[in-house]
Parts: structure tokens; sequence; C-alpha cells
């Protein structure tokens, strides 16, 4: 009886604090350091990032929908993956990518094991299409690669070195001095007073920080926000080809009618899950438009405007969503705040990639 | 039954033609299987993908439908083109973007005759090489279940298919059964080819030149010891010696080709390590005796798929009769059918106007077909 009144105790306390909001949020911290990567390995993975000979017809590189010049994504709602397809979801920025749990917007990748991310886009017909023996082979042919797998991987060109060099390279894109971490170091002028005013709605009266907390200003988990289908998924034959195609390599029941993109439920097959997206870092936001993981909010504006008219319609959307009632001024301080969440831009020089050249025959 | 019986009629009707006693002596080929040479019997026909004609439409335009790979830009008839005898005119094939192939792009002429398709024989039927072709790395790079789900993306195939294959949807396996079906219908007719109206008894199809042509073929030139039966192949596979392409040594996306192909068929680590040529036979089986043994082709159109040779190297059939006047190359392992043959000039000539009696008088071509769109689905 004692235990059973506790437990209630506990329960009613549970629903106090989710009635407060933020209360059971992790509170915004400074984004902490990876591990450094090898730069001799990190170096090589950028040389490779930007690499076409990478993918089937050595048409595109990673660069190609993760181009750092448009916030290392491809700058458009809805991302275009291997010539003669196009893809279903927006092209997610890889800045701090490297400090995600789960990858991709569904999920599906673990965050531990970056070389199976990284994998995944390269052999996946609707990214790169290619195959990891003619990739080495490839490299193989141009001395610079060959002397750089050696120096920084310790072997000629594989495809795991490929993997692993793209690894340590996407680990140093990360958030660098963004105000809001200066901020919440004492640095009080790092936010400006309408910033300031943001923050507190972010972790009050709008209740961001339910799920975008922490030091990623991400839960990493999964909730359904009701927003509208991005009708170029199925106005768009090339689109829903991927889209189909995907439902389907997923073992997603009923694939061939589905005209929603059921996020998480295709990869774990449960009802609830439908239409779950997990919530992605806000860090460089300012840097990410469009919005969305079918990229179809434009602005910052729009994504808040969003979540004041307490977000879309949808059987499984997040009770943690409702009208917000916030002012024009309240809107534009939260957006204030969500502009001060980008560090110093994440430069990084495309090379000119190194030319094929002839090797002597039988001494490979 | 009905094989040796064939072969002795065919047999009969030469020995008629030509002279009583020219094949005899020549039938030395190890495998005993029918030598004699003749029209070629009716196309065989997997019981599991019986013909149609609507099945015939729909696999000439899968054939030419670039969508039927990764990238969407490269069709069957990229490297089987109708215009360039179903080759593609090049010594080693173009391969998929990026890439170059590593073997020349062998004819689809008769090619639904033979029971080992591609220059090493790595499948046997018409329906495993189309889905190897179009999903190869280096020849179609397509994902089967994207090209299926563009398929269903285009409702006059979803149409076609479901008359044909009686499916709702497309699926994959049947557009390689399709494909398969339409070139089951791009063989030589025996009334075009001067040869086979040569056999049927027509006194006039072979001038005095290709009939010294034939003589030669069935003996002292000894082609027939390989080139045997109806469809001038004996299908089995022989190492020739044939020159290396210079193409490995002057292209770097050549020699990714064939580093790559070894690694795929996964050779042991010092075979790789010193690849420097095509191995044949050797990278299915990894028996140092096959190294080197390709294919037998047939040599029937010959006179539209130049140039010759699992790589191309020759470009006319004056060199392919040159150098197995020569014997052949020289490289271990190398056939003992393959002799210096000491051939005159004139019975080179003569041999060259018998090779080209077995091709048919005009082309074998197909119009391509036009292709339907993509449709917005409900």
């Amino acid at each position: 009886m004692n235990r059973l009144l506790a437990l209630g105790g506990v329960l009613a306390a549970a629903v106090l604090v989710l009635a407060a909001g933020a209360a059971l949020a992790e509170p915004l911290a400074p984004l902490p350091a990876l591990k450094a990567p090898n730069p001799d390995q990190a170096e090589l993975g950028r040389w490779l990032f930007f690499e076409t000979k990478l993918s089937g017809d050595a048409a595109i590189s990673c660069a190609t929908c993760h181009d750092p010049r448009k916030g290392w994504g491809d700058g458009k709602p809805l991302s275009t993956g291997y010539p003669g397809s196009e893809y279903f979801r927006n092209s997610q920025t890889l800045l701090n990518a490297a400090h995600y749990r789960r990858n991709y917007w569904d999920g599906r990748m673990s965050g531990r094991d970056m070389a199976t991310l990284v994998r995944d886009h390269f052999t996946e017909a609707h990214f790169m299409q290619a195959d990891g023996r003619l990739q080495a082979e490839r490299l193989k042919q141009v001395p610079e690669y060959d002397e750089r797998f050696r120096k920084a991987m310790g072997g000629e060109p594989s495809f795991g070195r490929i993997l692993n060099a793209l690894v340590a390279f996407v680990g140093t894109v990360t958030s660098r001095n963004a105000p809001i971490d200066r901020y919440l170091r004492g640095e009080a002028g790092a936010l400006t007073p309408a910033a300031q005013e943001g923050m507190r709605l972010f972790q009050g009266k709008a209740g961001c920080i339910q799920c975008h907390d922490g030091a990623l200003l991400s839960d990493q988990k999964f909730h359904v926000l009701g927003l509208p289908e991005n009708p170029q998924v199925f106005q768009g034959p090339l689109r829903h080809i991927s889209f189909r195609r995907f439902m389907k390599t997923l073992g997603a029941p009923n694939y061939d009618n589905l005209r929603e993109d059921i996020g998480l439920a295709a990869v774990t097959k449960e009802p609830q899950d439908r239409g779950k997206f997990r919530t992605p870092s806000l860090r460089e936001v300012s840097r990410t438009a469009p919005y969305m993981h079918n990229g179809s909010l434009a602005t910052l504006g729009d994504v808040v405007d969003f979540y004041n008219r307490g977000g879309g319609a949808h059987p499984n959307k997040s009770s943690l969503l409702r009208p917000l009632g916030l002012s024009d001024g309240e809107t534009k301080a939260l957006v204030a705040f969500l502009e001060h969440l980008a560090g110093d831009p994440v430069v990084v020089e495309a090379p000119t990639p190194p030319d094929y050249k002839l090797r002597t025959l039988g001494k490979n | 039954m009905r094989q040796p019986r064939r072969a002795i009629v065919i047999t009969l009707v030469l020995g008629l033609a030509l002279g009583a006693g020219l094949l005899v002596g020549t039938v030395t080929a190890q495998s005993g299987k029918p030598l004699a040479l003749g029209p070629l019997p009716p196309v065989p026909v997997p019981r599991d993908n019986p013909m149609s004609s609507e099945k015939v439409e729909l696999g000439r335009m899968l054939f030419f439908d670039p969508r039927l790979s990764g990238d969407a830009s490269t069709s069957c008839a990229s490297c089987h083109d109708p215009q360039k005898g179903w080759g593609d005119g090049g010594d080693v094939s173009r391969g998929y973007p990026g890439t170059q192939h590593w073997r020349n792009s062998q004819t689809v002429l008769n090619a639904a005759h033979y029971t080992k398709l591609f220059w090493a024989g790595e499948v046997t039927s018409l329906e495993g090489q189309a889905v190897a072709a179009a999903t190869g790395n280096v020849a179609g790079n397509g994902d089967p279940m994207m090209m299926e789900e563009r398929l269903r993306q285009i409702p006059e195939y979803v149409r076609r298919f479901k008359a044909v294959f009686g499916t709702e949807r497309p699926l994959i396996g049947d557009a390689w059964k399709a494909i398969a079906t339409f070139e089951r219908t791009v063989v030589s007719k025996a009334e075009n080819v001067p040869f086979d109206r040569h056999v049927k008894g027509d006194a006039r199809a072979l001038s005095d030149d290709a009939r010294r042509g034939l003589a030669l073929f069935s003996a002292k030139a000894g082609c027939i010891q390989c080139h045997s039966g109806p469809l001038l192949s004996d299908e089995s596979y022989h190492s020739l010696g044939v020159p290396k392409s210079p193409v490995f040594e002057e292209d770097p996306l050549r020699q990714i080709t064939l580093r790559y192909q070894h690694v795929s068929r996964g050779v042991p680590e010092p075979v790789y390590r010193t690849a420097d040529r095509d191995l044949g036979l050797y990278y299915t089986t990894k028996r140092d005796e096959d190294r080197g043994k390709f294919r037998t082709p047939t040599l029937r159109e010959l006179k539209y798929t130049a140039p010759y040779m699992h790589n191309g190297v020759f470009f006319t059939l004056e060199e392919v009769i040159d150098f197995y006047d020569q014997g052949g190359g020289n490289e271990p392992g190398k056939s003992p059918l393959l002799k210096p043959l000491k051939l005159t000039v004139q019975e080179k000539k003569d041999l060259l106007v018998f090779l080209l009696s077995l091709s048919s008088d005009q082309p074998i071509t197909v119009p391509a077909p036009r292709l339907p769109d993509y449709a917005v689905l409900k």
C-alpha cells in the first residue's frame, strides 16, 4: 500500500513536471568537444568528401548534397541524390552530425558507428550507388591518394579505410565559438537582449526545450508534429520512385499505397511511430534552411509560426504541441535566439581532385 | 535423340553439296558433340519463359530503356546497338559512365542459341545475362529494386507487364524475361544467309571461292575443330594466346576495371597483385589450367560484328585469319589444337569469303521504340 502511494506520488509529480513544460528537459549547455580525429585522416577525408570518383557514375560527391557553402546541406527542400533519381527527404546538415546517437531523419542508423553511416550513403541506390571495391580500385589509380592512404591510414586505399577517413573528417565539422555557448559560459553580451528574451521563451512559454534540449538542442527522440506532407514527394515521379523503393527495402507494410512519409514506423513497424521523426539539433539552424524532414518550411519564421499554431494535424501528434499564443514580438525574439545558435562558419575549401594516372600493368 | 539425327541429315546434305569425303577427317574436337554445319534449329525457349508477341514487344521497349540502369543513362542498346551489329563497335566496350569496360561487347545476334553467355560462359541463359549486365558495376550499375519501382511509375509498362505476366505491378525478374524473349527473335534466318541457302540446296548460294573456303574451314585450316555445329561454336573453352589489348596499358579507367574484376571475382591475392590481363575462365574455376580460356563465339553474322576476340584486338577478319595461320599466340596453356596452318594468300582469301557467307545479306536491325513516360500515381 505504501509503495502504491509512493508510486502515485511519483506519477503526480511527473504530471506536474510535464505541465511545467521544460522541467524534464536537460538544461541548455555548451557543446562538448569531441575526441579530436587524427589530423592526417581528417585531411584525407576532406579530399574524399569532394571526390566524385566515389559515386557509381563518378558524377557526385558527398559535397553535392552536403555543401559547406550551403550549411553543409544542399539548400533545397528535398535532396536530389543519385543521377536518374530524386530523393524524398531534406538533406540534413553535417554540422555536428558526429554528436547524434541516431542518424537520418528516421534515426535508422546508430551514431556510434559512423563508418556504417558513411557506407550506407555510398552504397544506397538513391544516394551514390557505388561499389566499395570499385571505389578502392579507382583511388588506387591516383598516386596522391595511394600516398595519403599509406601515410594516414597505414595502407593502400580500401573501402574500410575510405569510410574511416571520412568519419575522421565529419568529426571536424562541428560548431565553434557559438554565441549561445559563450553566453552559457558567462559572457552576458554574447546574446542580444532580443535573443535573451527569445531564450527565455524557448525555455518557458514556447516550450521548445521540451524536445530541443541539452548541449545539442535535441532530445534525440522521435515526435510527431503533424507537418503537412510535401506534395513534391508524390507529385514528382522520381521522388515517389525513391520513396517506394526505400520503404520496400525497409520492409514497410503497404509501401505501394503509402502517400505519407511514415518516418520511424518504417523502421520499427509500430503503428504508434507513424509520422515520427528524430528531433534535429538546432545548432547552426540559421544556416540550414529550408527546414523539417521534408523541407516544407522555408524560414525560421515559418517554423516558429508552425509551432505557434500548435503544430499540424495528425492522429499521432505529440501532446507536447499546443497553440502557444506568442505575440509578433515574441516570435521575433525567438527567431533572434535561434540565430545565435550558429558558431563561426565552418569553411572548408574544396580541393582540386587529383587525376587518374597510368600504373605499371601487373604491379598492383 | 533429335540432335544426332539432325546432325546426320545435315552431314549428308553437306556431303552431297560438297562432294563426298570432304568432312572426313575433320571430326577431331574433344567434346564429341555434333560438328556438322548447317542452318540454326528453332530457337530454344525455356519452359518457364514462353514466347509471345506481346512479350517480345515489351522486351524490345525494355532493351532500349535507359531507366534499367543505375543513373538512367545506359540501356542494353547502349552497348548492344542494332546499328553496330548489336555490339558497341569498340574494341573493348565503353561500359557504365565513370568506368570503362574490360571486354569486347558481344553481339546479341544469335545469342539465343548459346547455353553459355559472356566471354567466359559466366551465365547460362539470356535471362541471367540481362540481370548480370544491368546490375554489374561496370555495365549497367542498376539496383534491382530501384529499377522495379521505376517500371512501376510508368503506366504503360504496368499495363503491358500485367497483360504479359499477369502481375498487378511490374516485377524486375519479369523485365529480364521480356528482354530475353525479345533477344530470342534477334536471330539469323536461313533464307537470308548464303551458307544456309547453300546447305539447303541452293547451288548458286556460294561462289567457288566460298566453297573452297568451306573446304579449308573444315579441313586444312581446322576452324571446325571449335567452330562447329549450326552455331559454329563448340561452346567449349579454349586458350588462343590472343595478343594483349593495348587499352590496359593506355587507359587508367581500363586498369581500374581490370583490377576490380580480379577483386570482385575473388582471386587469390597474389593473382590480384600481378593482374595484367583477362584470365577468362579462371575467374570462375580458379584453376590455373583455365587461365586465358574463353568460350568459342559463333561465327554467324561476323560481317557486322567487328572488332573481334574477347578484347577486340583484331579489327578485321584478315587479322583474325593471319593470327590462326601463325598457330595463334604464344601463351603457356595455349590450346594444342592451334598449329601453324601454312595457308597461301589465295587460301586466306577463300576462307574470308566463306566466313562472310555466314552472315545475313542485310544487317539484322530493329527500330528503337518510343519509350513511355513516368506519370504521377494516384
